[in-house]
């Protein structure tokens, strides 16, 4: 019975959000494209941080990957839109196995900083690279069509998502949420943790690098700073944990409403916005750490009494 | 040949600032468990409040160093008596990213605040040097290298000689003995946290005197004494001092032979290099 609301609602929100650009305003659309992307970097960090546990602070660089891959393409050898954006995935999967194997062996404080450290490492080098234009960055060519951009972001939202709902009930899902509980049993159980891990950072860098390559082609212009952002870390983790880490929709309603909120904020002033997600953060660990999704589970049950349950459990 | 002895001598003296700055975070890390993302953000505070000193009240930059540590310290302590330790027992994760989110609030008031803009503190002696076998040594980052010196040696007396510092080690150890010994926890460790702002105030000042500040300088300076951390481990002062020059020297050396944008990927490869080959640290306490 709420299985079947819950899909009514999100069909319905499905055919509201494709059939946008006919109806809503540019600017919105122009939102939108921003929110969709958004909450697909959100939902590809909830498969490596949701589901495998492991929180990277580093998505960031597959992101950028994915820009400079497109630019790259299509700027310097001039090669289609689709190819600039499969050259971009490339790289982000050649990334991911080469640093994933490595860097995937450190657990807890040790991966989530080597993986800040090496976002910053990326914008450095990126910066000395002549192909990639150097701190001065590339000049995409100009196509417009908004409501194009926006039906490809949607796109990759809903196959993002699907692949996660894929996780959530395959066999390697289970295999990464036993290595979230308990890496050595998890091995002990037969499952191959370096691999399941690599593959899903690599799963996890492959949308976001697609992502990344949408939006460069959209913005046109690109340099090392804004494509390899390390704020986009700030957005897409916390957008993951509101929502609900290792739930299917979570992520996405957490980006959709968090993005709303600072988009009203931004427009009052844009430094606001980005204090707001930091405000976000810290009210939600304290009150709300395991996200909307436990919040809509157990707050029936609970009441107001939720939230002080787990500052309880977790103080000193 | 004089050169290379110039630019160890430079990377001496930039580390003895960087273990300063890494010396907080250790002892946060170390006694907490909690890996301060913040950490870099309250460095740079540290240095706005010398700036402001100096150009506001004209104090001394030097002498305006007691107030940032005090600051610092009763920030830290506030934040951790009333937020933090209402997280403490979380998964590490959770504390990760509440400190990740007090990091993004800090850069962004100080934006608001101080504007954006490059800052540097400028005393009238700030150009002075002297000569030392050839080569050049300037006179703030030598009294720099100083006092982050006095006061890592002084931190690590503390810890050890004093009943407060045995009691924050006591805690580290282990808690329920320490409070069945009668430490009192909630205290104790905002009295540790407030000391890692507190050295985090210090630090930012004498950046602020050899460096360039701005509200960004935050997240890099955060790993960077993650990277020292790592590099010289957990259990002694000592150990940062070590892994703080070492970053110095490699940092001064890379800046020479591959150029001054390479200095921050030398520090962050070798961070990487140092956590695959050996994830405690290189002379850390083994797993």
């Amino acid at each position: 019975m709420r299985r079947s609301i819950l899909l009514g609602v999100v069909g319905i929100a499905l055919i509201v959000l494709a059939t946008a650009p006919w109806f809503a305003s540019a600017s919105l659309i122009q939102f939108g494209i921003s929110t969709l992307l958004l909450a697909t970097l959100a939902q590809s960090w909830n498969i490596i941080g949701g589901y495998a546990g492991y929180a990277s602070f580093g998505n960031s660089v597959f992101y950028g990957l994915g820009s400079y891959g497109t630019a790259i393409a299509m700027v310097q050898w001039h090669l289609p839109f689709g190819v600039g954006l499969a050259l971009g995935a490339a790289l982000a999967v050649i990334f991911a196995v080469m640093i994933g194997v490595p860097v995937l062996r450190l657990r807890g404080h040790y991966f989530a900083i080597c993986t800040l450290a090496l976002a910053e490492v990326m914008i450095a080098i990126v910066s000395n690279l002549d192909v990639a234009g150097g701190n001065t960055g590339l000049v995409l060519p100009l196509l417009r069509g908004d409501a194009l951009f926006y039906e490809l972001s949607l796109g990759l939202l809903v196959v993002t998502t699907l692949v996660v709902l894929w996780i959530a009930h395959s066999r390697f899902g289970f295999g990464l949420m036993a290595i979230r509980e308990n890496e050595q049993a998890a091995a002990v159980m037969g499952v191959d943790t370096t691999l399941y891990k690599v593959l899903a950072f690599a799963l996890s860098g492959v949308f976001a690098a697609i992502a990344g390559g949408i939006h460069a082609y959209w913005i046109t212009f690109l340099d090392p700073v804004s494509a390899f952002d390390i704020g986009l870390n700030v957005k897409m983790i916390i957008m993951s944990v509101f929502g609900g880490p290792g739930s299917i929709l979570g992520p996405v309603v957490g980006a959709f409403l968090l993005s709303g909120v600072s988009e009203l904020l931004s427009t009052e002033i844009s430094t606001l916005a980005a204090l707001f997600f930091g405000v976000v953060i810290v009210v939600a660990v304290v009150f709300m750490p395991r996200g909307l999704a436990d919040v809509g589970r157990r707050f029936r049950q609970l009441g107001w009494r939720y939230f002080a349950e787990n500052v309880r459990t977790h103080r000193v | 040949m004089s050169l290379l002895w110039q630019v160890l001598l430079n990377g001496v003296l930039l580390g003895g600032l960087y273990a300063l700055m890494a010396l907080g975070l250790a002892l946060v890390w170390g006694v907490l468990n909690i890996v301060n993302l913040a950490h870099g953000a309250f460095i740079m505070l540290g240095a706005y409040v010398c700036y402001y000193a100096f150009t506001g009240l004209s104090i001394d930059p030097f002498a305006a160093l007691p107030l940032a540590m005090l600051v610092l310290f009763a920030f830290g302590y506030l934040l951790q008596r009333y937020l933090l330790n209402l997280v403490i027992r979380a998964p590490m994760f959770n504390t990760l990213l509440i400190t990740f989110g007090i990091d993004v609030i800090l850069t962004y008031l100080a934006q608001i605040a101080f504007s954006a803009d490059f800052r540097t503190i400028n005393p009238s002696y700030a150009g002075d040097n002297f000569a030392l076998w050839g080569a050049t040594v300037p006179l703030v980052r030598l009294l720099a290298f100083a006092i982050a010196l006095a006061l890592t040696l002084a931190m690590w007396l503390f810890l050890s000689r004093t009943r407060l510092g045995r009691a924050i080690r006591a805690t580290a150890q282990n808690l329920i003995a320490a409070r069945l010994y009668g430490v009192e926890p909630r205290n104790t460790y905002a009295l540790t946290f407030g000391l890692g702002a507190a050295l985090a105030g210090v630090a930012g000042g004498l950046y602020g005197v050899v460096s360039q500040v701005n509200p960004y300088i935050g997240t890099s300076l955060t790993a960077k004494s993650f990277a020292i951390a790592v590099i010289g481990g957990l259990d002694s002062p000592l150990g940062v001092i070590v892994g703080g020059l070492f970053l110095g020297i490699v940092e001064s050396l890379t800046s020479l032979y591959l150029g001054p944008t390479y200095a921050d990927v030398a520090s962050f490869g070798i961070l990487v290099l140092v956590l695959i080959v050996r994830p405690t640290g290189i002379l850390g306490r083994t797993a």
